[in-house]
């Protein structure tokens, strides 16, 4: 396993050499530049800020810079919040996005995993088609609407929660709930779904024939082998979830860093978007192998080589 | 030092709570992060907003007849030829780490602005400073170079290269407010953090939660402490309009900006409606052509087309914010604004006077007439503009009417490179004078003229404004201006004076900055 691990996490640096430099030849080959604004500014302002912040270096030479500071954890200035660096943005606003993702994930599996269980148990029954409709429900709302309607009905009506901002657990329920909603939903169908195909494995018949109790055959037969399809689609929904909302964030006002993946595109704030795609892709990278781990502890028979 | 005066700022917190039984909070909603609290590079309205709290000018302005006023300078004088400014300031002021605040602080902060290393998007606005340009473009130029010289420990000297009518305004923006140099010396860049920032206008920085809010608190130095009146103001950042609106309705926010799609609702309800301002805001918003595109290189077709827009029912049914129809580019509360609409200036909605203009351009009832390319920036609000303006020129002309729009910063390049026919742009004002508008726009030398307005005489006129010292000959020389750019040449067409739509609750005594930068000092809270 420990060979799996440094074998995954080796795999890491090409990985994070290609996002960087696709990300890099994209974002200046879009027009525009970071200090173009309605109010034009004279070309001799825009050089000295071209030289402030090595804009006016060769791209090469800009590129090589920026993953010699990447390698040694300086991610640079922001180029549009000019008096933080990016490691401040993300030491600041990157944990506010974490537990926010942490708390949506735990509202997505906790009630995503039983409904999908109690659907195939109980399949094609009442309970089955509520579970269903639910999690329909929860997939076909989109988080901007999902938001406004929560603090509509929780906040505004019965006052149970605060209509935004963040600072206390309170804070922290309306968000989560809309944003693990529709991982919720889709925890729920593929958990269903995979829980029906197990089913009708043979060591199924074969543990109900020895006369386990059905409740031991779903939770501790099906349920665990069910439960790979889930992980699969679990690690990428993590990393997602933990690297922010834009639209989550901004409803509820949280100092997230969800808005930094939108707005640094917007502000051409090349330091940013750097750190916001590679953050990510790192992310995406941990929750994979992460995933691939937990698929050996599910089922035994898959090794790590 | 400091803890010394925080004790004393907290001590007199204490006491004005003992005395008056609640701390007076103001609950405002800054919209977004402050980018900086530096002075020196602050471009954007909400970092000023709160320098503004912060760090005192020179000179500032007043709300109501947007006069240049004293601040930091008691008073000031110009020579005989208008090229030397000399700012006699207050001996009475003092930083929050107690030491004063001096001319020679005013001295360092404009040579910091100009310093090529500080990288001051606003800094041109102060090449008017002899040996500015030169420095800041790093061309030859020293900071001893600069004319800006402490003839005493309060009193500033200004030498320009020409004679500017408006310097006083200039004295008193963000970029030329003193700054404490040993702090900024020793801190970098750091300097504006909450452990560091010493400071010393009307209110101090308390904390600043990224993303989150920022606390500022009454200043136990500030040196006209007895006439403020919130002792301190909770900003939080919260960019969704919606948002802003049900913590405020839900009284958690003092004042928001209601979202245009409230605007129906808030007019209709008889609380909401009671607590709405609309207030003037010095900004308009205009189309331009590109007047080197065909067929717009022909004045013709450029007044056909200012004629074909009903500004008024723009403002009734699309905006509904209460704007001006605007027919000349300069706003009102800048000095040298002309009123296009009385003194019949530019063109007003008259869809037979465009048919007419059509016509004589060779286009009899469109026919002919190439396809136009309508851009602005994507907003779902500019889009509205453009429906409904689109439109217009659709039924009045009979011309095809592509609307297209381009994200942010790729539409800023499209119109530096080539200007569609017709692109939307606004302008607001960084100092109350047309000096701003148009020379620093539509001079045929501006970066901003993606119009490609080209008019030598118009240059000669604004740059013959701007070294133009008697007031009254520089109105008779903007008028003339406006005349030729949105009559004459119809080289674009303003559209209408943006205003500042805001809901304020009844209990807070406010006033309105039309340039940004609210005077929370001069506000108070009732008790409710």
């Amino acid at each position: 396993m420990l060979q799996f691990v440094i074998r995954r996490i080796l795999w890491a640096i090409p990985i994070v050499l290609v996002v960087s430099s696709i990300t890099f030849m994209l974002m200046h080959s879009v027009p525009g530049g970071p200090f173009d604004a309605e109010k034009a500014l004279p070309q001799a302002i825009i050089d000295n800020l071209n030289a402030k912040y090595h804009l006016d270096d060769p791209l090469w030479k800009q590129y090589v810079d920026y993953m010699w500071g990447f390698i040694r954890f300086d991610l640079g200035p922001s180029i549009s919040y000019r008096s933080r660096t990016v490691n401040d943005i993300l030491a600041q606003q990157w944990p506010v996005t974490a537990l926010l993702g942490l708390a949506s994930f735990g509202v997505a599996i906790c009630l995503g995993i039983p409904l999908g269980v109690i659907s195939a148990i109980k399949q094609n029954s009442l309970i089955d088609y509520g579970s269903m409709w639910i999690s329909m429900l929860g997939l076909s709302i989109p988080n901007m609407a999902m938001g406004p309607l929560l603090i509509w009905i929780f906040a505004l009506n019965l006052k149970w929660f605060p209509v935004a901002t963040w600072g206390s657990p309170i804070h922290v329920v309306l968000p989560a709930i809309t944003l693990g909603t529709a991982f919720m939903a889709m925890f729920a169908r593929i958990t269903r779904a995979s829980m029906l195909q197990v089913v009708r494995e043979e060591y199924i018949q074969t543990a109900r024939a020895k006369g386990v109790r059905e409740i031991w055959v779903m939770l501790k037969h099906t349920l665990r082998n069910a439960l790979i399809p889930v992980m699969t689609i679990a690690g990428p929904a993590f990393a997602g979830m933990m690297t922010g909302s834009m639209i989550v964030e901004r409803i509820f006002a949280i100092p997230g860093i969800g808005k930094y993946y939108v707005t640094s595109v917007g502000n051409r704030d090349y330091p940013v978007i750097m750190a916001t795609t590679l953050v990510f892709a790192l992310a995406v990278v941990v929750m994979n192998m992460l995933v691939d781990i937990s698929y050996g502890i599910l089922d035994p028979r898959i090794r790590y080589n | 030092m400091k803890r010394i005066w925080l004790l004393g700022l907290i001590f007199t917190l204490v006491i004005g709570v003992l005395a008056v039984g609640q701390v007076k909070t103001l609950y405002w909603n800054l919209a977004t992060e402050p980018p900086t609290l530096d002075p020196n590079i602050a471009t954007d309205t909400t970092s000023i907003q709160v320098i503004q709290a912060l760090f005192l000018g020179l000179t500032d302005f007043d709300d109501l007849t947007m006069e240049v006023v004293p601040e930091l300078a008691t008073h000031w004088e110009a020579s005989e030829d208008g090229l030397t400014w000399t700012f006699y300031m207050r001996d009475d002021v003092i930083w929050t780490d107690g030491t004063p605040v001096t001319a020679h602080q005013v001295v360092y902060s404009v040579k910091r602005t100009l310093d090529p290393a500080t990288g001051s998007s606003y800094a041109y606005v102060l090449w008017v400073i002899e040996g500015a340009q030169a420095f800041n473009n790093d061309e030859g130029g020293t900071a001893d170079g600069v004319g800006v010289k402490a003839l005493d420990d309060y009193t500033v000297e200004f030498t320009l290269t020409q004679p500017a009518g408006y310097f006083p305004s200039i004295a008193g923006m963000w970029i030329c407010r003193p700054l404490p140099h040993t702090v900024v010396e020793e801190y970098g860049d750091a300097w504006v953090n909450v452990e560091n920032i010493v400071t010393n206008g009307a209110y101090e920085l308390g904390e600043w939660i990224h993303e989150d809010h920022l606390l500022l608190y009454k200043s136990a130095t500030y040196y006209d402490l007895a006439k403020v009146n919130i002792d301190q103001i909770y900003c939080y950042m919260i960019e969704e309009a919606s948002t802003a609106m049900t913590l405020y309705e839900a009284g958690d926010l003092d004042s928001t900006a209601p979202p245009l799609e409230d605007m129906d609702r808030v007019k209709a309800d008889p609380v909401l409606s009671e607590e709405l301002h609309i207030a003037p805001d010095l900004c308009t918003y205009y189309y331009g052509f590109n007047n080197e595109k065909a067929p717009f290189d022909n004045p013709l077709v450029r007044k056909a087309f200012a004629s074909a827009i009903d500004r008024q029912s723009l403002v009734d049914y699309v905006l509904k914010g209460g704007q001006s129809p605007a027919q000349t580019f300069t706003c009102p509360g800048i000095f040298g604004h002309v009123d296009g609409v009385a003194e019949g200036i530019g063109y007003p909605y008259d869809p037979e006077t465009a048919q007419a203009f059509l016509a004589e351009a060779g286009y009899p009832n469109g026919e002919g007439f190439p396809e136009v390319t309508l851009m602005h920036n994507t907003s779902e609000g500019h889009s509205k503009i453009a429906q409904f303006i689109g439109q217009s020129f659709m039924d009045t002309l009979n011309v095809q009417v592509n609307i297209v729009n381009q994200e942010w910063k790729v539409y800023l390049a499209t119109c530096r490179e080539d200007a569609p026919q017709i692109y939307r742009m606004g302008w607001c004002a960084d100092y109350p004078d047309a000096n701003n508008w148009v020379n620093e726009v539509f001079n045929s030398k501006s970066g901003s003229n993606y119009a490609n307005y080209i008019n030598p005489t118009y240059d000669a006129i604004v740059e013959r404004a701007a070294r133009e010292t008697d007031p009254e000959v520089r109105l008779a020389l903007y008028q003339i201006a406006e005349t030729l750019m949105c009559d004459i040449d119809a080289g674009i067409v303003p559209i209408y004076f943006y205003t500042i739509v805001n809901l304020t609750k009844p209990y807070v005594v406010r006033t309105f900055a039309p340039l940004g930068g609210e005077h929370w000092e001069q506000w108070d809270i009732l008790p409710h």
